[in-house]
């Protein structure tokens, strides 16, 4: 039966033209507009790293000074102070502290000097985050102790660099230093760039040209290449004095086996505040805290306001053709009404003509999806103008594709609800009186 | 007037009236709400930074041999874009407006003020003229003299300015009762800084929301960073070629550096503001999509009362009503159902931005903005009543004799 009603309501497309195609461009325009905000909105609230995004956990040591008002969130990054202390105490399943750095590679050849954008991070941020290599791999925990001249380069950079060979072995002038490439990333673009969020205005941009041992950068004296927030008094001149004042500019990062090992953590981190405390700093050092990759997120505000704003006022509009389709579809079905008393009377039953009519309000529906599936395209590709982050999430994926079209389809069917209600209680004896 | 008459028509069918009426107020609703953030985020983005933005740009090398002599390098770049064609005024600068990076330091009114009343203020050094360079507006004081101008090598030495300049903003803040700043002293941790200028208005370069952007101040330092960054100023309408000569010469001086950024102020402020542009214009695309999809819910609606009632516009034409009768009768119609709903919509667009302003970042509507929305749907309704109500008004009185 339902292959009849649909063939039905596929010939009903037809029958008012001009009311058909209204309501399937409504339809199609209010698919299109929520469906590339929400694309948007999904893509930018993704898990980056669904596997453990709930045992990796933001370490931060809050160092601001004593009259920093209550309920004034700790600074998103720590001193090298309090890296280092970490580091070497050594806690949890793995650990890395990581800051940026920039700088010029000079290769050898005809590319040229070019810049590049480096992190700075120990060996364990490989496997911590799941990084995936082409070609060689990390480098050893021992290099990370002696600050080694090992670098990893990502996929572009290396292509870039090298072409497509194998550059495992090959040495390289960056930072004016010699380093060794020990492994090549494969493609790697966590969406958003979660390890890493602040500085930089692109978060869900490229990853980042090379990574070189932690310790390689601090012997090297290599400055932030991003932001530096000193409170108090400030540091004393030079790298040093930054090294050994309380700026923050360091992310540090810590595995836990598993999220139960959080509570411990969490009170293993309250005895390293205390007994710094004892030694004079931290003073509001009991605000330290640990956050998981998805408090990471919305602490860092990855979904901006702008993004939830263009998708509810999308959603708003949807409801507007939703409602706007229910009249349409009142209009049509009225005008249906002889048609509706000659089937009654022949013997259908309220039943089947609901069926019939709510199944012809599903097939101008998924016209609908259909022509609103194109329409979200054209909507992404203009939200993709809106910024670079945006651009990089703004595509659509098979998930979407499938939503587009059952949104459509559902919206039809609920607006249809109404007049399929009404179209039912035809009483075929009036109808048929009137022909 | 024949307004119970329609009244209670509608009463009768009111399903359809219900649907416009919902329409109406959900448009009203999302339109109210959707103009007003339009018109905040254009204006947001025209706000000027005092700097003279049609004629300025702003570029970056980086200098990454180890040992660079810094001075000398600044000088020889400093001379030779001064002696190029079209160039007006050239300094050297930490940072500029609208470019999204540099200094943000805390300053005080006062000494010995360990809690704290500081002011967040954005912290621009040039060792010239910046007033000149940027095309900014001195209206009290003077800028720096050149023995006033600090050198400081960051691995040896802190800056610890003496003079500064302020934006307006940054001196209103500080010093809310005065009349003139010239001669106040300024506390950056233990550096005392004399006032010696205020320009009328010097944008931060995050360009953040609020006065927060406003507040800026400059000092004379000269910081031996192997980072080389200008701010040129060039004569009207010569931007485009200098920006480019400027480069060009800059790049083949020295082969012991690259190009970190060149941009022009109006292009740093297009890329700043571009996301609240898009914004802007993805939701005017949608204010015009809910215009349309209104009025054509309206027409439709209309089309089918007034196809429902041939019949009875036949009789009441028959019995002596006139064609511009039977087109007040469905102009008034609409019109009470369109007011119906714009009187729910006035609540739901109130309901709508409070759930906006306690979710998101959004401003609180105006009211002063909702008569317009009103006056902008009532000629919308009647509008797209127009074209039924012509048609209704054009049965002739036979068809009241067509069907029985």
């Amino acid at each position: 039966m339902f292959a009849y009603y649909f063939k039905l309501g596929l010939r009903s497309l037809r029958r008012n033209p001009v009311l058909t195609a209204l309501m399937v461009l409504t339809l199609a325009v209010g698919v299109a507009t929520s469906m590339s905000t929400l694309t948007v909105l999904r893509a930018m609230s993704g898990d980056p790293i669904p596997s453990k995004s709930d045992r990796l956990f933001v370490v931060q040591v809050d160092n601001q000074p004593a009259e920093t008002p209550e309920g004034e969130p700790p600074t998103a990054h720590l001193s090298w102070i309090d890296a280092r202390e970490l580091l070497e105490a050594g806690d949890g399943l793995r650990r890395t502290a990581m800051y940026a750095v920039g700088g010029v590679a000079e290769p050898e050849g005809e590319a040229g000097n070019l810049l590049v954008n480096g992190l700075a991070v120990g060996a364990d941020f490989f496997p911590m985050f799941d990084v995936p290599f082409r070609h060689g791999g990390p480098w050893s925990a021992e290099a990370d102790a002696r600050g080694g001249t090992e670098v990893v380069l990502s996929a572009a950079f290396a292509e870039r660099l090298f072409g497509d060979e194998d550059p495992t072995g090959r040495r390289l002038r960056i930072f004016e230093r010699e380093f060794v490439v020990t492994g090549v990333l494969a493609p790697w673009q966590p969406m958003p760039k979660f390890y890493w969020l602040i500085g930089g205005n692109n978060r869900f941009g490229e990853t980042e040209d090379v990574f070189i041992p932690l310790q390689t950068a601090i012997a090297n004296e290599s400055n932030p290449n991003g932001n530096v927030n000193c409170s108090g008094d400030g540091p004393e001149p030079g790298y040093t004095g930054l090294l050994n004042s309380e700026c923050v500019f360091m992310q540090y990062w810590v595995e836990l086996a598993d999220a139960g090992e959080r509570t411990a953590y969490r009170e293993r981190l309250g005895a390293y505040v205390e007994g710094q405390k004892a030694l004079g700093r931290l003073p509001v050092g009991e605000r330290s805290r640990l956050l998981d990759v998805r408090e990471w997120m919305v602490e860092q505000d990855v979904l901006g306001d702008d993004t939830i704003l263009q998708t509810l006022l999308a959603l708003g509009f949807l409801l507007v053709c939703v409602v706007n389709t229910i009249g349409l579809l009142l209009a049509k079905f009225t005008a249906h009404a002889g048609e509706i008393g000659v089937r009654r009377a022949l013997g259908a039953t309220r039943t089947q003509v609901f069926q019939q009519y709510l199944v012809q309000a599903g097939v101008v529906g998924a016209a609908g999806g259909l022509v609103g599936l194109g329409l979200t395209f054209g909507g992404l590709w203009l939200l993709a103008r809106q910024s670079e982050e945006v651009a990089a999430v703004a595509h659509m994926n098979p998930v979407m594709l499938m939503a587009t079209l059952a949104v459509a389809v559902v919206a039809a069917i609920l607006a249809g609800l109404l007049p399929t209600w009404r179209a039912c209680k035809v009483v075929p004896a009036i109808q048929l009186k009137t022909q | 007037m024949e307004i119970r008459p329609i009244l209670s028509a509608l009463l009768r069918s009111k399903t359809g009236a219900l649907l416009i009426a919902a329409q109406v107020a959900l448009t009203l609703a999302i339109l109210g709400n959707a103009v007003y953030i339009v018109q905040d985020r254009l204006a947001i983005s025209a706000r000027p930074t005092g700097v003279d933005e049609e004629n300025v740009f702003f570029i970056r090398l980086y200098g990454f041999r180890e040992g660079i002599d810094v001075p000398a390098m600044l000088d020889a770049d400093l001379a030779s874009i001064r002696a190029m064609p079209g160039v007006r005024a050239v300094a050297t600068a930490n940072m500029a407006p609208l470019t999204q990076s540099g200094w943000n330091l805390s300053v005080q009114p006062n000494e010995n003020n360990p809690d704290g009343e500081s002011t967040n203020t954005a912290f621009y050094f040039s060792s010239e003229d910046l007033v000149d360079a940027m095309g900014l507006e001195l209206v009290e004081g003077r800028y720096f003299t050149p023995d006033e101008v600090q050198v400081i090598e960051p691995s040896l030495a802190n800056i610890d300015p003496r003079h500064t300049v302020l934006s307006m903003a940054l001196a209103k803040q500080l010093f809310p009762d005065a009349q003139s700043y010239v001669g106040k002293a300024v506390f950056l941790g233990d550096s005392r800084m004399e006032v010696v200028g205020v320009v009328e208005r010097l944008q931060s370069p995050w360009a953040q929301l609020g006065d927060a952007a406003e507040r800026s101040m400059i000092v004379p330092i000269r910081q031996l960073d192997p980072v080389a960054q200008y701010v040129v100023r060039t004569e009207p309408g010569q931007l485009d070629r200098v920006m480019r000569e400027v480069e060009d010469h800059l790049v083949a001086a020295r082969d012991d550096r690259v190009l970190l950024r060149n941009t022009s102020i109006q292009e740093a402020r297009a890329n700043r503001y571009r996301a609240d542009r898009s914004l802007a214009w993805m939701l005017v695309a949608v204010m015009g999509l809910l215009v349309l999809v209104t009025a054509s819910g309206i027409v439709g609606m209309a089309s089918l009362w007034v196809n429902q009632r041939r019949k009875q516009i036949g009789v009441r034409r028959a019995i002596g009503a006139r064609r511009r009768d039977i087109l007040r009768y469905f102009l008034v119609e609409n019109f009470m159902v369109t007011s119906f709903g714009i009187a729910v919509g006035l609540g739901l667009a109130l309901a709508l931005n409070q759930l906006l302003v306690d979710a998101l970042e959004v401003p609180r509507l105006p009211l002063a903005i909702l008569p317009a929305g009103v006056v902008a749907l009532w000629a919308l309704g009647l509008l797209a009543a127009l074209g039924p109500a012509w048609r209704a008004a054009r049965i002739p009185p036979a068809e009241a004799t067509r069907s029985v």
